[in-house]
């Protein structure tokens, strides 16, 4: 699938911005509000000065008001670090879910990159993939697209294993985006809550498609895990499919249940639904995006 | 019920099988349809929760299972040709009688023919009366099987039979019957046996036949002869027939007519007498046409081939001036001493014979004496005729009118005398053998009054046409024919050769199917034209049965089809049902 947005779309995006309900230190200058005072435009408050300090900052005429050196501090605004998971697992193997789950992630880089945010693109399935990271600026989107294209479906979901591989190699705290069906056969509330363990800003987006939610036949049929290759003969009456339909319901009631214990962002996408009504609608709805 | 298609106990075994097949077929496994999903984790929640079936739900299988067996079944039991069960009243040896008539092989509404019916009822009596000994006879051919208790042998058979006309035949028996069941459509009325159980096969069907075909031979030199065909359509609507007519290969007729519901069409054509070849045929063709052998029907112009006729005399006299007017003969006259055997059909001699008796028919006149006619007997002076039999050369001549100045018998020439005068001595004699057939007057036409009395042209004309052909060539309906004795051969229309049955003084053979029969007999050859169309026969609207059992036999039609077909719905009923379902999982 070539990922491609239209400029009218792209225009858009630009005006939004991805919102963190937490401010984190960022590595370089940018136009997010960073938790440290430091050297941005919008005074902040006064300190003591100490020796050691820059004497560039000592605020002179509070001196002569005052008689004491005092230094002016100012909000620091930095870049605020994105890791975007994205479920590359078996189960998400169905065109209509991996494309849209590809095309959200390329919409929240590109809202990322405009505003000089630190955007890693993190593909998972039973563990962390080979992350790729675009860089800064939203000339970089193009590359973005390329890296998300490049991207195959494969292997089991593993959400634990993928965020205990992800703690392990030291990240600096920010917004985490796990875009995912969520059908770990571990359970997605280990990974997630192993995720928010680790001080990151966690929103969730679940990718959900029809064949998800329905049994797609009816009668004796022999269904074939996608991720497993596992076969299990079913009857597929009536009745077992609205149980079917009822068991996935309760699933992603759970997971939205669950985000909001925990203080997790949470959006559903259907894989069937216009795409520009997601990004400008749901997600904005679900105040992840500004 | 029984079953027409073969006997109980394979029915039931073909039953028994469909039922086990189609059980052995539901419950054998078949791979069910490869589904990928994106993961069983849901379903394993929802099939590892115990969920309480409902009734229905639990008993679902069993119901298709009953009914996959049913389909089974009911297909099997139309396979079988079931029918209502026809039993014998008692046990006792038992007479089964069917009614070979050619109506029989009407067509009826089930695709079936009143035949087929009525064997297969035939053979269902039979099987009831197992144990006890059954006897098989047709109208037509009298008893054929039994009495046997081996249901096989009648049924075979019964397998065996064919409708063969036998109208006219005498009512089959068989000694201490104790039933007598008769099978029949009513077509031809029949003397009512006492005792005898109809069984009636008779359903009304709309038929186009042809009742009525012939040719008459013209009777001058100058005159043409005339086709006449006949036709009915005995349907309850007006169709369209369409009618040809042949001779040899040339068509004299094919047109399409509009005949109205019970209209007659007749239709008489002039034609040539000798322009062709003496057969004729005449078909007809209709939608609604049950009966076939009365579509087509043959005749036999004996005209167009003019008989040669050789007169070998001395002096010509009235014989070879009345043969020699005659359009239907070819005659040639040779001296005595210039005769040598040809291909004439008949030769006339004259007072004077040939050493050898000839290969040809010969109407021999005053002859002298000669080793193969005899030794002359005592001349007797004017014998007086008063003796006539009933042989064809004798049909129609009167022979008060004659007076005869001398004859003479003649002996140990095989003759037989077939006219005499008072005193005993021969007249008119033949002899009829496979090797020689000669027609012999003991008196010559000059001592007499004969070429001018009104038997002379009688005499002759019969004495050549029994001598050119053995049989006449009028239409008949098929059965047994007698023939002269020397009849040497009949060739069937299929070109089988038909078997004689001789008797001290005549042959007789079983003209069974329709066409033109080729009869030979000592020189002589003749064909016969055998045709079974007539209005009693075409009629398939009518039967002499009683009302109530005409009724009886065509109730069952009339209240529905066959019951095969009813096993063909149920079972397609039943699968419809099933696949919808069972298959769609409506039900479920």
């Amino acid at each position: 699938m070539a990922l491609r947005f239209e400029d009218d779309f792209l225009k858009k995006l630009e005006y939004l911005h991805v919102i963190s309900r937490r401010a984190f230190a960022g590595q370089n200058r940018a136009d997010r509000l960073a938790r440290k005072r430091g050297r941005g435009l919008e005074f902040a408050d006064h300190r003591q000065y100490a020796p050691g300090d820059d004497f560039r900052q000592i605020d002179w005429k509070a001196y002569k008001r005052l008689g004491r050196l005092l230094l002016r501090l100012f909000d620091e605004e930095q870049d605020l670090p994105i890791y975007l998971f994205i479920d590359a697992s078996r189960s998400m193997a169905l065109p209509e879910k991996f494309d849209q789950a590809r095309r959200v992630a390329a919409a929240l880089c590109y809202i990322g990159l405009a505003h000089l945010d630190r955007v890693t693109i993190l593909p998972f399935a039973d563990e962390l993939g080979d992350e790729k990271v675009p860089g800064r600026g939203k000339g970089r989107i193009f590359r973005v697209f390329e890296m998300l294209e490049a991207l195959e479906p494969g292997g089991p979901t593993s959400l634990r294993g993928t965020f205990t591989e992800f703690g392990s190699r030291g990240r600096q705290q920010g917004l985490a985006v796990v875009i995912s069906d969520f059908l770990d056969p571990e359970g997605f509330e280990r990974g997630l809550k192993l995720l928010a363990s680790m001080g990151h800003d966690i929103f969730v987006c679940h990718i959900a498609s029809k064949m998800d939610r329905h049994p797609g036949a009816l009668g004796d049929v022999r269904f074939v895990d996608s991720e497993t290759g596992e076969l299990r003969d079913v009857d597929v009456t009536p009745a077992l499919a609205n149980a079917y339909t009822r068991a996935w319901e309760e699933h992603a009631e759970e997971l939205q249940a669950f985000c909001g214990r925990f203080n997790l962002g949470f959006v559903r996408a259907d894989a069937e639904a216009p795409f520009e009504d997601i990004i400008l609608k749901t997600f904005r709805k679900g105040r992840f995006l500004a | 019920m029984s079953f027409g298609a073969m006997a109980a106990w394979q029915a039931f075994l073909l039953m028994a099988v469909a039922v086990a097949a189609a059980v052995y077929l539901f419950r054998l496994r078949v791979r069910p349809p490869k589904i990928a999903v994106p993961s069983l984790l849901l379903w394993r929640k929802v099939l590892d929760q115990k969920r309480d079936l409902s009734w229905w739900e639990r008993v679902r299988r069993a119901v298709s299972l009953v009914a996959t067996a049913l389909v089974a079944l009911a297909l099997a039991l139309a396979v079988t040709r079931p029918g209502p069960r026809v039993t014998a009243a008692s046990r006792g040896r038992l007479l089964i009688v069917l009614d070979s008539s050619w109506s029989m092989r009407a067509k009826t509404t089930g695709s079936e023919t009143r035949w087929r019916r009525a064997v297969a009822e035939a053979k269902a009596l039979a099987q009831s009366a197992a144990g006890d000994e059954v006897a098989v006879a047709t109208t037509a051919d009298g008893l054929v099987e039994g009495p046997t208790s081996d249901t096989a042998l009648i049924e075979t058979a019964l397998d065996r039979l064919r409708p063969a006309g036998g109208e006219g035949t005498a009512w089959p028996r068989v000694g201490n019957a104790d039933q007598v069941h008769f099978f029949t459509d009513g077509a031809i009325a029949r003397p009512n046996e006492p005792g005898v159980v109809v069984h009636s096969v008779y359903e009304p069907v709309p038929n186009v036949g042809i009742t009525a075909f012939g040719v008459r031979p013209p009777t001058s030199a100058t005159d043409k002869a005339h086709v006449y065909l006949e036709v009915v359509n005995y349907a309850s609507e007006a169709q369209d027939v369409r009618v040809s007519l042949t001779r040899g290969q040339a068509s004299l007729l094919d047109q399409t007519i509009k005949v109205g519901a019970g209209e007659t069409i007749r239709q008489s054509a002039p034609i040539e007498p000798q322009a062709g070849g003496g057969a004729l045929r005449a078909k007809v063709s209709a939608r609604g046409n049950a009966l076939d052998v009365d579509d087509e029907s043959v005749a036999w112009m004996a005209s167009a081939e003019p008989l040669n006729v050789t007169v070998v005399s001395d002096q010509p006299g009235a014989v070879a001036l009345l043969l020699q007017r005659d359009p239907g003969v070819k005659m040639t006259m040779v001296a005595p001493s210039a005769y040598r055997p040809g291909n004439e059909r008949v030769v006339v001699f004259d007072r004077w014979v040939p050493a050898e008796p000839p290969a040809t028919p010969a109407l021999v006149i005053a002859p002298p004496a000669s080793s193969w006619i005899g030794r002359p007997g005592d001349e007797e002076r004017t014998p007086r005729w008063s003796e006539r039999g009933d042989h064809p050369v004798l049909a129609g001549v009167d022979p008060l009118t004659l007076d005869i100045k001398r004859a003479r018998g003649y002996a140990d020439g095989g003759l037989l005398t077939i006219a005499a005068s008072e005193k005993g001595t021969p007249v008119v004699a033949v002899h009829d053998s496979p090797t020689r057939r000669s027609v012999v007057l003991t008196f010559a036409v000059a001592d007499s009054n004969f070429a001018f009395a009104p038997a002379f042209p009688v005499l002759i004309g019969n004495a050549v046409e029994w001598l050119a052909r053995p049989a006449l060539a009028e239409s008949r309906r098929p059965g047994p024919m007698s023939l002269p004795l020397s009849t040497t051969k009949v060739i069937a229309p299929d070109g089988d050769e038909v078997p004689l049955i001789r008797t001290e003084d005549r042959a007789v053979a079983r003209l069974d199917t329709p066409g033109l029969y080729h009869v030979q007999a000592a020189g002589s050859d003749a064909v016969v034209p055998v045709n079974v169309g007539g209005p009693e026969l075409s009629n398939l609207t009518r039967t002499t049965l009683s009302d109530a059992l005409a009724k009886a036999g065509g109730g069952e039609r009339a209240a529905g089809r066959p019951w095969w077909m009813y096993g063909i719905f149920v079972a397609f009923v039943l699968a419809a049902a099933e696949w919808w379902t069972w298959q769609r999982r409506i039900t479920v």
